[in-house]
């Protein structure tokens, strides 16, 4: 594809456009709809649906998956889906559940207070206002105005799935992008040689190499935008070194930087915090 | 002739933000956009099954007034029926608008607002794209004024507006329809006629014969219609965020 395809809402999508993969129905993502109405002035009578988008964004196709879907503007609010995974903070506690910020001026998510491994009644966590969880959308309700319900463990097997969940302690959270967000994680579920490839995000592991003399950071990367970090193990430098990797991402981020661009960005903000020589 | 200059996503706290420009009148607007968000204590006031749309003008040197209400009101019609309410998350939420003038001349009290309207219904428009607020189709406005010698302007400028018999906004949607019509003054059926092919023309280029989806999509690309204006305002900054996904591919 020389250059993408740019969708406004209303325009239909191009039947040649769409993965031609015929042994699973197609999927459709975020920001497209189907109408089943053909356009009136259609000519070729045989489609009686039309796929359109509701915003504006970049057309990606996948074969293998068979799916379309649109690639709007990074910065857009956050809206939940079962299963992302995002770093909610206390805001008040109640006899069952935690009620959690997720983005702000929404309702409060759910969080019900076993919810946790190895949680019962003796045993669950102890969180007070303020305090951050990573954690899974468990459901986002039915119907109008419905409440999400996050977790920290999967119900079925009562582990902690995939692994990170539940409180995090220390650390510090820093807001990024919804685009961002997604960027990291994606980058951080494929292996390190073909994230760069994919999403030309070497701004994690250049920081890891650089960082690793210090004893290494933790990280954890919420859709809604929210990254948290912890450098506990760098000793003195632990804050130095937190904020470093947060101002590190978030320019990468505001700026969108190119892999080259984020490497000497990575070097001169660790020189200019005297993390590295 | 100078086009309108915009540019998208200036507010990093915002859900989605615009800037518009527009240089025969000389009004330079900022709009933001958030969505969705709980209105607070209006659970009485909203809709069950829909999002509520709430639009906000805010007047660069004087707290907003009855003629900041009645515009408010325009738009809140308009974008009402574009947005899709009830796509998942919206429902029973609000879509907050913000426009604040920032630079031109002050609107006096008693004075006509049309001149203003199209200016903001196009950094709406804008600011809803780039917060990725779900709608059924986008638009474009264009300001038409009729002299006292029956003149048509197109794009007039302040003072044009002043001295004009009568004064039109319409917009168009992206499908051709005609979403809105305001106008004051003294004027004919014909006069309006004429009006309105002049503003069709501004805001989607002159009629092509209807072909389908995307060979029509291809004809429209040209940057001199409000919509091409759009279209391409939105396109340079998608590629702009996406460069890193655009160049590996």
């Amino acid at each position: 594809m020389a250059s993408p395809l740019v969708l406004l809402p209303g325009d239909e999508v191009p039947t040649r456009h769409l993965p031609s993969n015929k042994s699973n129905p197609l999927k459709l993502g975020p920001g497209l709809r189907l109408l089943s109405q053909p356009s009136s002035t259609s000519q070729n009578t045989q489609s009686q649906h039309v796929l359109a988008a509701t915003q504006a964004g970049i057309l990606t196709t996948d074969v293998k998956r068979n799916t379309v879907s649109l690639l709007s503007f990074p910065n857009r609010r956050y809206i939940p889906t079962v299963n992302d995974l995002i770093i909610a903070q206390i805001h008040h506690s109640s006899v069952d559940y935690f009620h959690c910020m997720v983005t702000p001026h929404t309702a409060h998510a759910l969080l019900g207070q076993l919810s946790f491994e190895g949680a019962s009644k003796k045993t669950r966590p102890m969180l007070r206002q303020g305090d951050l969880v990573y954690a899974r959308v468990l459901s986002i309700g039915l119907g109008a105005g419905a409440e999400v319900e996050l977790t920290c463990v999967n119900p079925a097997t009562g582990k902690s799935e995939p692994g990170g969940l539940g409180p995090l302690n220390g650390g510090m959270v820093f807001d990024v992008s919804t685009g961002m967000a997604a960027r990291l994680l994606r980058a951080s579920s494929s292996s390190s040689e073909q994230s760069e490839s994919i999403d030309g995000l070497v701004v994690l592991s250049e920081l890891g190499k650089k960082l690793e003399s210090l004893g290494g950071f933790e990280i954890a990367v919420g859709r809604n935008g929210k990254v948290w970090i912890d450098c506990s193990n760098a000793g003195e430098s632990a804050v130095k070194a937190t904020i470093a990797i947060g101002r590190c991402l978030q320019t990468v981020d505001e700026k969108g930087l190119g892999p080259t661009d984020q490497k000497k960005f990575v070097t001169r903000i660790l020189r200019e915090m005297k993390l590295v020589s | 002739m100078v086009g309108p200059t915009a540019s998208l996503s200036n507010l990093s706290r915002a859900d989605g933000s615009a800037s518009f420009k527009c240089p025969t009148t000389g009004y330079k607007i900022l709009g933001s956009v958030n969505a969705p968000v709980e209105l607070p204590g209006r659970r009485d006031a909203l809709k069950p099954e829909e999002a509520t749309v709430e639009v906000f003008i805010k007047p660069g040197n004087t707290t907003a007034g009855v003629g900041e209400r009645y515009v408010e009101g325009i738009i809140r019609t308009m974008l009402q029926k574009l947005i899709l309410g009830r796509e998942r998350g919206f429902p029973r939420r609000g879509v907050v608008i913000t426009l604040a003038i920032v630079g031109g001349g002050a609107i006096a009290r008693g004075d006509s607002y049309l001149t203003l309207l199209p200016s903001l219904l196009h950094t709406s428009l804008l600011a809803l794209l780039s917060g990725a607020v779900p709608m059924s189709m986008t638009y474009s406005t264009a300001l038409v004024a009729v002299s006292k010698s029956n003149v048509i302007i197109s794009n007039p400028t302040l003072v044009e507006a002043k001295a004009a018999s009568s004064l039109h906004v319409l917009a168009f949607s992206s499908k051709g329809h005609l979403l809105l019509n305001e106008s004051q003054g003294r004027f004919d059926f014909d006069t309006w006629k004429t009006v309105q092919q002049c503003a069709h023309a501004l805001c989607r280029g002159v009629d092509l014969p209807e072909v389908d989806g995307d060979i029509a999509m291809e004809a429209q690309g040209d940057s001199g219609t409000a919509e091409g204006f759009v279209r391409e305002t939105v396109e340079n900054h998608l590629y702009r965020d996406y460069a890193w996904k655009i160049d590996t591919e």
